[in-house]
């Protein structure tokens, strides 16, 4: 797994390349959640080079997803495949959060103000 | 904060894994800050090493000893560091003595699973043939115990108020015909929430979801040439598992997940969640059965066994569990403390309760300590506990099952009753007025209530409710055992051809049949349990005992909701009545007096002569009337309601009592009038001309409102 950050539109975004799961969950904590330091951040989580969440990669998004919102942030993840989706539908982890297909499209409902 | 006592003082041989000793409690696996704890009991055992495997690979990757040292009493325990335990499963090996007679069977070349795991690997995708040459079959793992309930709770519907629909996981919504996108899971019963509310139950009874093998059956079906199935899941391979293969999820072990998230979706919805549980034997069998866990940790501890070290068999497959022996009470304990607290499970349904209150040598006991200590649990304390009172062994306990005013009861005599009347047999009238009332003759000698009443006419075993108008006999050949499996007291009537026919007079007959059971069930005081598929005429063509039938007969097939609107709508109804009528609900018996000075009693007993029902044994005409004013034991208002049953083959006139002045009858259900005109939207009943009798049709059933005149 690799991740790879920028700022774009006063926005972070994140990519995460490769399995999110149990070996590669504690790295990518490492690097996601020292990023949540201050209020009102918003985050784009790109997906589309993911190819599988697992339990505990799911746990952490929510995580990461629940710290920010205490801290007027917010978090959305962008490029999701049908099957991570449709995954965290089934498991219950969709509900707190908004997803998009792309992360131009997630940009600009954040610049929205959404 | 930093904890001193989270240091690793071992390692183990391969010199990979460090360790220190564990904490005994709590028994199984448990996520602690860097690494895992282990615990597991077994009393005859004198070393016990642990097997740890990355998911699906046959060899383990390392076998680690637990020292003497992490040994306290009975406990073997150790925590091992730096185990990636997302992709881990785990098991034991026990050595002890292997002495038959003493009840002894230890063998410490098997790979044990722990009667602790909270997700059992090894049937991740139902059906899907597993690896035979492997030798752990059942594989223990670890789950995250954290879920995002969003302040979910149990919802603690008063049990008076709840209409239970006993439906299997994958049954419910397998069949090609249902529509959606992850048929027969638990997923799929989430994607059937708007159907269950349009339906109007308030309460799912899910037949077991606990971790067990579908392919424990040898047979081979005579009708397809197909093997059988393990399908409806009575036999436990684990207690604290929700069986990976009803999940769609299960693929990737979020069994757990999918569950929790039904449940907590079905409560938003305002639906409880009870779960059907099987508490009297496991999958392990009798002698000749595999080593699964119990059997290898402690055989001794766990089952019933003969004073020559065999299986007592009262559960009718192969073994008994141990339930009184005080490890294994505290085994059942911990499990629905476990599910009512991490699942939030609104209750359970027992199955063969009744060898939950038999002694360590099989006799059954006044006062079960078992049964008792639920009954009063802290945890437990707001959920339903429903038995299931009988068991394989001839222990019949309907209304005598020990309660201390907690425990209901599947009421097989209400089944039978009601059946009996239904078909119109003589001598029934004086056993119905009880099964109508709550079966005071049963549960009020000890104040039980009327709720100690779960009202049936079908459940998972036996006919579904079109077959029982459908068949006189049961069809089983399709189980393999030559028909002669299943219940023969089936007290059904096809009513004039066996099973399908074209002839529509005999189907009108059998509609009018199905919309009188469901308008009794849902009058009756009690708690009323549909099965589910029942409000679409749903058939399994005469099987009455489909529990190895994992294909149409016994999938609902959902077209017969197209096809069957008459029926779905007559139960929609009758459940929105219910609801609607407090006076129907009565959590005590009635007192058969006026209390509240309304000029009638409670309930009052008539029959084609008002005022004047005929107990002859000849007669098969009843009719009742609940006084408004004494609903709920006279703590709320509410409309009477007259109900009149003529199962007689002819048609009766019924005399109706006299209301006061100021009030009317109208008329909400005529089973005998076709459809639209069988039965209305509760409060948009119409006034009756003639308030003074009412002409019966054959076989049917009238309920009218009595309210102000308006």
């Amino acid at each position: 797994m690799e991740i790879k950050t920028s700022t774009k539109s006063g926005s972070t975004i994140i990519e995460i390349i490769g399995s999110l799961d149990g070996n590669t969950v504690n790295e990518a904590q490492e690097k996601i959640m020292p990023m949540i330091t201050s209020n009102n951040v918003s985050m784009v989580l790109d997906m589309k080079g993911c190819g599988y969440v697992s339990s505990a990669g799911l746990r952490l998004l929510l995580m990461a997803a629940k710290q920010l919102s205490v801290q007027n942030g917010v978090l959305v993840l962008s490029g999701l495949s049908d099957e991570i989706k449709d995954v965290m539908e089934m498991t219950g982890f969709n509900n707190f959060f908004k997803t998009f297909e792309s992360v131009a499209s997630a940009l600009e409902t954040l610049r929205k103000g959404a | 904060m930093f904890r001193v006592d989270l240091h690793p003082t071992h390692v183990c041989d391969c010199g990979k894994f460090r360790l220190r000793m564990g904490q005994p409690l709590p028994f199984g696996a448990t996520i602690v800050p860097g690494g895992v704890n282990f615990s597991v009991y077994s009393h005859a055992a004198i070393s016990c090493k642990l097997a740890l495997f990355n998911k699906h690979e046959k060899k383990p990757f390392c076998v680690i000893p637990f020292k003497d040292e992490f040994r306290i009493g009975n406990v073997f325990t150790m925590i091992v560091f730096d185990l990636d335990f997302e992709n881990l499963e785990y098991g034991f090996h026990m050595d002890g003595p292997f002495d038959e007679k003493e009840g002894h069977r230890f063998d410490k070349t098997k790979i044990l699973m722990d009667p602790y795991s909270k997700s059992i690997g090894g049937r991740d995708v139902w059906g899907e043939t597993p690896d035979w040459d492997d030798l752990y079959q059942h594989r223990s793992r670890i789950v995250f115990d954290d879920f995002d309930w969003e302040n979910d709770h149990p919802l603690e519907t008063p049990v008076e108020d709840l209409i239970f629909y006993e439906m299997h996981v994958r049954g419910f919504s397998k069949h090609s015909s249902s529509g959606i996108k992850h048929p027969g899971t638990f997923a799929g019963i989430k994607e059937k929430i708007d159907y269950l509310k349009e339906l109007g139950v308030n309460c799912v009874e899910l037949m077991p979801i606990h971790e067990f093998d579908e392919f424990e059956n040898s047979r081979v079906s005579p009708a397809t040439g197909k093997m059988l199935m393990n399908y409806w899941g009575y036999s436990n391979v684990g207690f604290f598992a929700p069986k990976a293969g009803l999940a769609a999820t299960g693929k990737f072990g979020m069994q757990v997940d999918e569950c929790k998230t039904l449940i907590r979706e079905l409560h938003k919805n305002g639906i409880e969640v009870i779960l059907d549980v099987v508490f009297n034997h496991t999958a392990e069998g009798n002698e000749k059965g595999p080593y699964i866990s119990y059997r290898g940790i402690d055989n001794k501890t766990y089952y019933l066994l003969t004073p020559e070290g065999y299986y007592f068999n009262f559960s009718g497959c192969g073994n008994t569990l141990n339930c009184n022996n005080p490890i294994v009470r505290s085994m059942i304990l911990d499990c629905l403390r476990y599910w009512a607290s991490d699942y939030h499970v609104d209750g359970f349904r027992f199955d063969l309760a009744t060898i939950l209150g038999r002694d360590q040598n099989g006799a059954p006991m006044s006062s079960p300590p078992l049964l008792e200590t639920l009954a009063f649990d802290p945890i437990l304390g707001k959920c339903k506990l429903i038995a299931e009172a009988w068991d394989a062994g001839g222990l019949y306990q309907v209304g005598s099952f020990p309660s201390w005013g907690r425990w209901a009861e599947w009421n097989g005599k209400y089944r039978d009753d009601l059946r009996k009347f239904l078909k119109g047999e003589p001598g029934m009238v004086g056993a119905m007025s009880q099964r109508l009332q709550g079966s005071p003759d049963l549960y009020r000698w000890e104040d039980r209530g009327a709720c100690a009443s779960v009202n049936f006419i079908t459940a998972h075993d036996g006919f579904t409710l079109y077959d029982m108008v459908s068949y006189n006999q049961k069809h089983n050949e399709a189980n393999g055992e030559n028909n002669g499996d299943g219940s023969n007291d089936n007290y059904s009537w096809n009513c004039g051809v066996e099973g399908e026919t074209d002839d529509p007079e005999i189907n009108r007959l059998r509609l009018k049949q199905m919309k009188n059971a469901a308008a009794m069930l849902l009058v009756s005081q009690g708690t009323p349990m549909i099965l589910a598929g029942d409000e679409m005429a749903n058939t399994q063509w005469g099987n009455n005992n489909a529990y190895c039938q994992d294909n149409e007969i016994s999938w609902i097939d959902w077209s017969h909701l197209e096809k069957n609107k008459e029926i779905f709508n007559f139960f929609c109804k009758m459940i929105a009545y219910r609801k609607a009528h407090p006076v129907l609900r009565s959590r005590t018996h009635f007192l058969n007096k006026d209390y509240k000075g309304s000029g009638f009693a409670d309930i009052t007993w008539h029959g084609v002569e008002a005022w004047n029902a005929d107990w002859s044994p000849q007669s098969r005409t009843l009719a009742f009337m609940l006084c408004g004013m004494h609903a709920k034991g006279g703590t709320c208002d509410d409309n009477s309601v007259y109900v009149a049953m003529n199962m007689h083959w002819d048609a009766h006139s019924f005399k109706i009592p006299k209301l006061p002045d100021y009030m009317s009858w109208f008329l909400f259900v005529n089973t005998d009038a076709k459809s639209p005109n069988d039965i209305c939207a509760p409060g948009k009943e119409k006034k009756i001309k003639n308030q003074s009798e009412f002409l019966l049709g054959p076989r049917s059933v009238v309920i009218l409102t009595g309210k102000d005149n308006k």
